[in-house]
């Protein structure tokens, strides 16, 4: 029999009955799979990306000088490192020209992950490096140039020692973000410390030692390392300071996975419907071979076997197409990922194939396995009625297929109930409804011309199996009315939160006096900025009149530390406030706002006092609001906001942020040498970066958006040929009776068209309910009512399935009514 | 040799229950040919389908060769049909995913034959479609997918074969080669014929004829 399972396979493939079956299998392996490697890469180059951002795997960072034993067990355990070294220092250039500078010095291996990045003259042309400079060389930051007035190839001095000006420092991969306290970078070899003479003992230094190496020898090096570590040693691993990307990749993936979640419940609704209409146009063949002597189980045996061959064929071509899905997006990463992603393994596609194994048990074999049971009577009586009695149970064993199935693959209950609710909703509400709507038409219908009458009576007639098609129809366009909402909300999003022209470098240590001059020079060069901040530098004392410990080696939340503070009379743009309320404009009252975040640091709520010290002074205020902001939106943010009245005896710069583009960079030039004191700092190349990022997810978006809207289209395929069979017989049957094909296609348009916009109306409904959950309880996001989507959803529910309807009947009216009636 | 007693058949309808076939008791000796005439709707296929055992009996007995019908249940129907019955139908009942070759085989198969390619092909050639074994049915005429049903019934030497108006489906000349051929195989294999028709031509050549009038035996 297995010759003819494989014949039966070939011949129902070229009759064009499996290519729903198989395609929708197809479909659902591939994007599940695909999908599932690109997160699972993505993830593994997030990894890296943060451990860029330390430029090793795993730091250690003290005050001190750190252990050289450390080191040679690093190298006895096979583990890379390096070193480096960050003070601040005068640096010279000839006799008269000097300037505080953020001097790092790195050892040849540095960076261990990530790379440093470097340009030939000032601000120009970013190229790569993979390690830093030679010993006697230095690097210096664009700005220190006009600042020193010196030019590469030039000698400066640090200390005892000089050294020759070999290029302009970019990036470093573990800059960071905390610019504070300390001047543009110099970066010179660690091996020319000694020569400088400049580190002593209680000099503000910072010692690092950077390791990487596989996961493996890591763990066993810092599982060493770890108990020997002494107070003001810290070892910092990846955890800590995720990239600014973070935030747009975790929920481009939370997208995904709702995204190849819905491909699943589509992939599973068309394999189920495929699957029916192949079994009920199998009835026949099963009653030839029974009443030939086929047992059942020979029955089930032959269609087993046919399901299994073709289960293996569909999940192998689905793996291949999740593949190629997968490489498609990180072909569209590749030049923006800085980080060569990690390999998917094979657990991406073993989920595909477990997917490929739960459709076809849970959703195809039901049906063909109710074919055994079909009456070898038939062959004699073709008007028996076929055997479905328990197609309940099916539609039960298949929600419970998909939700788990949903679940398992996102593994988060939230997206998989949200899609379920708007999925019960359709189901349950639109079975009712479509019931009565199709029923209500009766009365309408009667009267009107005969086309009409001919649509609403095939409406009618088959009133209950059209509201199951209905609520099918319904669900796979609200499922792909979800799809498209959601990715419109987040795209938007992302476009709001990095428009072309956002802020993209920082000015700081603005003196009040030069603040309006700044001012004025941005304007007249036509360089948009944002409002200019005071920023005042004070110490947390203490909270509720509790001294906090003044230790700095001391890594804990509640301690003293030193940060920024500015005033402002209203709250900051973009600053949202979740706790208290934000003091009257002019208030004398001595208060302040918290972000909340640093609030919840500190363990501080509404009503709690702080102590500070600004300068030598003592401050007392009362925390009165808690802020929520975006650390990602390149504008000054600030932890503590202080009423004007209250910070104005203390001297302060001012900051604020601007966004120039990359053909005016030599502004800086000018800038530099006009406002020397003031420090620029560029985060471009971040920003860019970020943007590119976005772009790229954006784009991986679109491409999953189009294979979804394949999955649904296969669904309504599906839909629309479940019911083709009884609508050609009758169709073929008028026409036998001369009716015109205007009135038969016509009539089909209605028909199909009525079921459309019954479906597309439910699908609305419960696509805004979806998307409601969806997005307050999963992304964290804003919902935003869509009026749109409802004449989109409701008029292309109508177009689309009348249009498939009439195109799937086609045949009717384009071969003689016999051979219909004939085959049929 | 087939023996039924008392053979009813009873469906529900509308609530209440339709009497198809009332009590019918019959013979049929071994390699005799007997047609089962009688209007439309007069229980003819019914009966038919009953001593095939392609259904069940609502009372009375079936016994084909001391095999009681109505102790088996369908899928040991089955099992006795892919060993002593064969069958041609109205509307042929190709599977239109084989061609005739593997058409004809199908039965061997389920007998768990061996060699079935090699007997498929002398059935084929016995009813002159050795060149078109390789057809599927849509490539072939209603007499050739008929010819091939014969072969088919046939192939796997049964007792008795069965016939549901062999001929309906084909014109007067095509009907004619058919019976012809149906009743040489018949004789040339020894072959218990029972036929459902309408055609008088074609139940005249059987040794005997058993009319059926709204369910019930009218003579034999």
């Amino acid at each position: 029999m297995s010759m003819t399972a494989t014949k039966m396979l070939v011949r129902d493939w070229r009759g064009g009955e499996l290519g729903v079956l198989v395609m929708a299998l197809v479909l659902a392996v591939g994007v599940v799979s695909g999908i599932s490697a690109f997160t699972t890469r993505l993830q593994t180059a997030l990894v890296q990306e943060s451990h860029r951002f330390l430029a090793a795997d795993a730091v250690v960072r003290s005050g001190r000088e750190l252990p050289t034993e450390w080191l040679e067990e690093a190298t006895r355990q096979q583990v890379p490192h390096a070193l480096t070294l960050q003070f601040p220092s005068m640096v010279y250039a000839g006799d008269d020209r000097m300037y505080l500078a953020s001097v790092k010095a790195v050892s040849s291996a540095y960076p261990l992950r990530g790379e440093l990045s470097y340009s030939r003259a000032p601000f120009g042309d970013v190229l790569p490096a993979t390690t830093g400079p030679a010993r006697g060389e230095v690097w210096l930051d664009s700005r220190l140039f006009p600042l020193l007035d010196t030019a590469v190839g030039q000698k400066i001095t640090i200390g005892e020692a000089e050294f020759v000006v070999t290029a302009a420092a970019r990036t470093e991969p573990d800059q960071g973000t905390s610019f504070y306290g300390f001047g543009p970078r110099v970066l010179m070899h660690y091996d020319d410390i000694p020569a400088t003479n400049v580190v002593q003992p209680g000099s503000r230094v910072e010692y690092r030692q950077l390791f990487a190496g596989p996961a493996t020898s890591l763990d066993a090096f810092t599982q060493w390392l770890e108990p020997k570590l002494q107070d003001g040693q810290r070892l910092v691993n990846v955890d800590e300071g995720q990239p600014g990307i973070a935030n747009a990749l975790g929920r481009a993936e939370s997208f995904l996975l709702l995204a190849g979640s819905l491909a699943v419940v589509l992939a599973g609704v068309a394999v189920a419907l495929a699957a029916r209409r192949f079994s009920e146009r199998h009835h026949d063949y099963v009653a030839i071979i029974k009443s030939l002597g086929a047992t059942s189980s020979t029955v089930n045996q032959l269609y087993g076997r046919s399901l299994l061959l073709l289960g293996c064929i569909a999940t192998c071509l689905g793996c291949l197409l999740g593949w190629g899905i997968q490489s498609v997006f990180f072909q569209l990463f590749a030049e923006q990922l800085p980080v060569q992603p990690g390999p998917s393994g094979i657990r991406p596609y073993a989920i595909g194939a477990a997917t490929s194994l739960t459709c076809l048990l849970c959703f195809a074999w039901p049906p063909l396995r109710r074919l055994a049971q079909a009456s070898p009577l038939r062959v004699l009586r073709r008007d028996l009625p076929l055997e479905n009695r328990r197609a309940t149970t099916d539609y039960a064993i298949g929600l419970v297929a998909i939700a788990l199935l949903m679940w398992w693959y996102s593994q988060d209950w939230k997206l998989t109930l949200a899609v379920l609710a708007g999925l019960a909703v359709t189901a349950g509400l639109g079975f009712c409804l479509a019931l009565t709507l199709l029923r209500g038409g009766r009365l309408v219908g009667m009267s009107a011309g005969s086309i009409w009458r001919l649509a609403l009576a095939g409406l009618q007639r088959r009133g209950a199996t059209n509201a199951l098609q209905v609520v099918i129809f319904a669900m796979a366009i609200m499922l792909l009315l979800v799809i498209i909402l959601v990715r419109t909300s987040l795209i938007d999003e992302w476009k709001t939160q990095m428009p072309e022209d956002a802020p993209n470098h920082f000015m700081i240590n603005i003196g009040p006096e030069d603040v309006q001059p700044i001012e004025h020079l941005l304007r007249t060069e036509n360089i948009p900025s944002e409002a200019f901040y005071p920023m005042i530098r004070g110490r947390i004392m203490s909270i509720n009149d509790e001294s906090l410990p003044s230790t700095d080696d001391v890594e804990q939340n509640r301690r003293q530390r030193e940060t920024n503070f500015t005033w402002s009379d209203a709250a900051p743009a973009e600053n949202e406030l979740v706790a208290g309320q934000w003091w009257a404009s002019g208030t004398d009252r001595a208060v302040v706002s918290l972000e909340e975040e640093f609030a919840e640091r500190l363990d501080i709520t509404v009503g709690d006092t702080m102590g500070f010290l600004v300068g030598s002074q003592p401050l007392e205020a009362e925390v009165t609001s808690i802020r929520q902001l975006d650390w990602q939106s390149m504008r000054p943010n600030f932890y503590l906001v202080f009423p004007p009245k209250l910070l104005a005896p203390y001297p302060a710069t001012f900051m604020t942020s601007f966004h120039l583009d990359a053909s005016n960079k030599v502004f800086l030039n000018r800038f530099i040498r006009q406002f020397p004191t003031a420090t620029v700092i560029e985060m471009d190349i971040v920003v860019e970066q970020i943007r590119n990022i976005i772009n790229q997810v954006s784009a991986a978006i679109e491409l999953v958006l189009m294979v979804i809207l394949a999955a649904g289209a296969l669904v309504l395929i599906a839909g629309v040929q479940a019911s083709v069979d009884a609508r050609m017989h009758e169709s073929a049957i008028l026409r036998a009776l001369g009716a015109q094909r205007r009135l038969i296609l016509g009539g089909l348009l209605i028909e199909f068209a009525t079921l459309g916009l019954f479906a597309g109306l439910l699908a609305t409904v419960a696509a805004e309910l979806s998307v409601f959950i969806l997005q307050t309880f999963v992304m964290d996001m804003a919902y935003t009512p869509q009026p749109w989507i409802w004449p989109l959803g409701i008029f292309a529910g109508a177009l689309i399935i009348g249009g498939l309807g009439v195109f799937s009947c086609r045949r009717v009216v384009s071969t003689p009514p016999v051979l219909v009636l004939r085959q049929l | 040799m087939i023996k039924c007693k008392n053979l009813q058949k009873r469906v529900p309808m509308a609530g209440a229950e339709l009497e198809i076939l009332k009590g019918i008791t019959l013979e049929i000796k071994s390699g005799e040919a007997v047609a089962i005439i009688g209007a439309s709707g007069s229980g003819k296929s019914t009966l038919l389908g009953l001593l095939a055992g392609l259904d069940e009996a609502s009372a009375g007995s079936i016994d084909i060769d001391g095999t009681d019908l109505g102790a088996l249940n369908e899928d040991g129907r089955a099992q006795f049909r892919a060993q002593n019955i064969g069958f041609v139908f109205q509307s042929f009942q190709l599977l239109p995913a084989l061609t005739a070759l593997e058409n004809v085989m199908l039965p061997l198969e389920l007998q768990g034959q061996s060699n079935v390619a090699q007997q498929a092909e002398s059935f084929l050639e016995r009813v002159e479609l050795g060149d078109r074994m390789g057809h599927y049915p849509l490539q072939l005429s209603g007499g050739e997918q008929q010819r091939v049903a014969i072969a088919r019934a046939f192939a796997n030497k049964p007792a008795i074969l069965f016939a549901d108006e062999p001929t309906g489906n084909l014109d007067t000349r095509t009907g004619e080669h058919i019976i012809d051929l149906l009743f040489e195989l018949n004789q040339e294999e020894g072959t218990t014929l029972v036929l459902v028709t309408h055609d008088a031509a074609l139940a005249e050549r059987c040794q005997r004829r058993i009319r059926l009038d709204g369910g019930a035996l009218v003579k034999e």
